[in-house]
């Protein structure tokens, strides 16, 4: 008796230490579709990328779309902006312009100030939030606070000449 | 006393029989993406004309393995999010119809007999010296498009048969774009439940063994 | 640590006392069958209903412009959307259907004699709330099915004396079924379910105040009872997994199969399907309602045909315990009921001609009849068995309870 390579009560608490790693499993796997339901559907998906035509704004001019629900702008800056924002990287959180742009003369950010998350106005050279006054450059760098970041450049390319799209870096 | 209860019952379910339409003919739906997508070529080719499909978007002919370039080709400038909407507007289409042409979405999961009804209702047109109509669905005001009620040539009423069959089968998906994957899963979850289930037996016939 | 911890909420809650009591050490018949499981699978599909069902509702929108929609966005778009509504659509049809089984095996065991008479009026009341919740439910959709059904449905309310077409109106927020009364429904439906945990609680309580009953119908002694865990925790789970078996064969390869094809056409006000089915739960009801020409008379034949079940403690006039298993003549009665049962069903279903009418009527006669004559049966089947002669234990527990009564004369 004592021989046997298993007793009896090993053997059950083998069996129910099995079926309990089985069936816990079972649940977890059970859990998933309701916490993956609630992660953004395929239709909102969908809109996480948008298409915006360049050939409307002239030089100088700016457009504002949405993009996941967020606005962002399209700025099609003049050489002498362009000058400007390439002399220097910024004060506050360094970076080059070059970094920031896929052309020169485009630029795409993201109109969300990243201090409180209100949305700049663009006045003369670059952008001013009103909210707590922080300064942006042409280039959509801070250059005063209490801002503590540049403002956000979303993934985007251009698809054509004049067409970019925004939400996906290119592949 | 069970078998009674058995012969009574069978009785009634015999008797149940419903009252009779004409019989469907039974169809083999590919569920394959690529007869869909056939299905939807030929569905582009006959119904688009005339029927919407609001609940499928372009985008989900790309999630479901049609390439991007050639549903960029079908959806022209309309958006990907769009639906596959008809040519003609609902308004003209109930112009000319009399009736506005119902949407497609879910034909194949709205009417008692599933997709044979929508294959058997494409094939049920006739026409001769007693006149011409549906036997599926008499009052139809949808003319003849597949044109079966003047083929006569076996070979051309196998053509159309099978025209109906890719458009059935297009239309069986558009009402449940997820079902293989629900079937597939399925499987996966059936097996698990097997192996837990006879794991759950041993456990319990372990635990009541203890009892004296 | 585990220990401390628990030895501090025992000091301020009954967690052990309580655990040990009705849970684990809970004392329960040895004897009970696997028809005893199904009380435990209700609880299960209640929570199953209740998680697909909030997860769903993040998704749906009650609006009769968007409704129909959004059940195809979720259905789409929403990721495990068709798993959530299949999930939901399949487990009301097996709330049903575990529940059906459990309140036939309380019939035929007589689970529903004293001193359970309470236990099988709160489960009555379950009933009660369940149908409530399943046809507001049902509504939600908005397909045709949906909204014919809900309309015929409200309808019957003409059937309340003096204020019956008020009643109507009050009832649905308009004079038709339409979008106040589906934000109302949607309201309600996503209410009832947790009413129904509170009376499950109630029900559970009552339960445990008179224990299981066992297939033997008699009360056994102390020492047959063994407590509730391992034994029945295990033998729940096992009877779990085969439910779960089932019910996923529907989830994921026939899920259509109980989808009337009408519903997934949007409501149309202006059209009636040719042929208005409720679902397959509510049918033997639905045919007792056609079975009576009059409205006010099938409305009160199907009110009746769902709460005569309340008067089976005090029409079972036997003193023969429990239920079916030494009654031979009571056992013959319960399988007739059950094949009227289905015969009911099949007339709810199919469209009515004229046999059809008469069939459901027959069988609406003979529904009632099974509860009318159960006094008169019941008492002549016990003298019956008495002079044919019952095993000891039997005529032992009669014995008692005839002293119990005289003992209770005396006192008087």
């Amino acid at each position: 008796m004592e021989n046997e390579a298993l007793s009896n009560s090993d053997r059950r608490d083998f069996l129910v230490k099995l079926t309990s790693v089985v069936g816990g499993a079972g649940v977890a796997a059970a859990c998933v579709p309701f916490v993956a339901s609630m992660n953004p559907g395929s239709d909102v998906l969908a809109n996480a990328e948008t298409e915006v035509d360049l050939s409307g704004i002239p030089v100088g001019g700016m457009h504002t779309i949405a993009w996941q629900g967020k606005p962002v702008f399209i700025v099609h800056r003049t050489p002498e902006e362009i000058k400007e924002v390439e002399a220097n990287n910024g004060v506050i959180d360094p970076e080059p312009d070059s970094k920031r742009v896929e052309r020169p003369e485009w630029l795409v950010v993201v109109a969300v100030c990243t201090h409180m998350g209100c949305v700049p106005n663009k006045e003369g050279a670059g952008f001013t939030c009103h909210c707590h006054g922080s300064q942006y450059d042409d280039s959509g760098r801070v250059t005063r606070g209490p801002a503590p970041k540049n403002l956000e450049v979303p993934p985007y390319y251009f698809i054509a000449e004049n067409k970019i799209l925004i939400g996906k870096a290119k592949a | 006393m069970n078998k009674l209860i058995t012969i009574l019952a069978s009785c009634f379910i015999a008797t149940s029989v419903m009252a009779s339409e004409a019989k469907l003919e039974t169809v083999k739906v590919g569920t394959d993406w690529p007869t869909v997508e056939h299905g939807l070529d030929t569905y582009m080719a006959n119904c688009n004309s005339c029927h919407s499909l609001k609940y499928i978007k372009y985008r989900n002919l790309v999630a479901a393995g049609m390439d991007k370039a050639k549903v960029d080709a079908l959806r022209g400038d309309k958006p990907m999010n769009a639906a596959i909407m008809s040519q003609m507007s609902a308004e003209d289409a109930a112009q000319a119809f009399g009736v506005a042409p119902p949407d497609l979405s879910l034909m194949a999961v709205a009417r008692d007999g599933g997709v044979n009804y929508v294959y058997s209702y494409l094939l049920g047109y006739y026409s001769g010296p007693e006149g011409s109509g549906n036997h599926i669905y008499p009052v139809t005001k949808m003319p003849d498009i597949l044109g079966i009620s003047s083929a006569t040539d076996p070979a051309q009423r196998a053509e159309i048969a099978e025209k109906a069959r890719l458009i059935t089968s297009f239309l069986s998906w558009a009402a449940d774009p997820h079902a293989q994957e629900r079937i597939h899963i399925g499987y996966y979850v059936i097996a698990y439940l097997f192996l837990l289930t006879i794991l759950l037996y041993l456990v319990k016939k372990r635990v009541w063994a203890k009892l004296k | 640590m585990k220990t401390k911890v628990i030895n501090w909420i025992d000091k301020r809650f009954p967690l052990t006392s309580f655990v040990e009591h009705d849970l684990t050490g809970y004392p329960t018949p040895r004897n009970l069958s696997y028809w005893w499981n199904f009380g435990f699978l209700a609880g299960f599909v209640l929570v199953a209903q209740i998680a697909t069902g909030i997860f769903l509702a993040m998704h749906y929108k009650a609006d009769v412009a968007l409704s129909f929609d959004s059940i195809q966005h979720i259905m789409r778009d929403v990721n495990y959307g068709w798993l959530l509504r299949y999930m939901h659509a399949m487990g009301a049809s097996a709330f049903f259907f575990v529940i059906f089984v459990h309140m036939a095996r309380t019939l035929y065991y007589g689970s529903y004699r004293a001193p359970r008479e309470l236990l099988w009026w709160t489960g009555q009341g379950l009933l009660l709330l369940l149908m409530a919740t399943a046809f507001m439910g049902y509504l939600l959709p908005w397909g045709q099915m949906s909204f014919w059904g809900a309309t015929v449905i409200t309808n019957l309310f003409r059937a309340t004396p003096f204020i019956g077409d008020q009643v109507v109106v009050w009832l649905r927020g308009d004079f038709t079924v339409g979008d106040a009364t589906l934000t109302r429904f949607f309201s309600l439906h996503y209410l009832f379910p947790f009413i129904i945990v509170g009376a499950v609680v109630i029900h559970l309580v009552a339960l445990h105040t008179v224990k299981s009953s066992n297939p033997s119908g008699i009360d056994l002694a102390a020492k047959d009872n063994i407590p509730f865990h391992p034994y029945f925790t295990a033998k729940d789970l096992y009877g779990l997994g085969l439910f779960l078996i089932i019910y996923s064969v529907f989830v994921f390869f026939i899920p259509n199969a109980l989808i009337e094809p009408a519903n997934n056409i949007p409501a149309n006000p202006m059209m009636t399907p040719n042929h208005i089915v409720p679902e397959w739960y509510f049918l033997p009801f639905y045919a007792i309602l056609r079975s009576v020409p009059s409205l006010v008379g099938g409305v009160v034949a199907m009110g009746l045909s769902v709460m005569i079940f309340a008067f089976m403690p005090y029409l079972d006039r036997s003193r023969i315990p429990g239920g079916a298993r030494y009654r031979p003549i009571y056992r013959i009665q319960f399988y007739l009921f059950i094949v009227d049962m289905f015969v009911l069903g099949w007339v709810g279903y199919v469209p009515p001609t004229n046999q059809t009418i008469v069939i459901g009527q027959i069988a609406t006669a003979c529904y009632f009849a099974s509860f009318f004559f159960v006094p008169f049966i019941s008492k002549a089947e016990e003298r019956w068995l008495i002079k044919r002669g019952l095993p000891q234990e039997v005529m032992h527990l009669i014995e008692e309870e005839k002293l119990e009564k005289s003992k209770k004369g005396d006192k008087q």
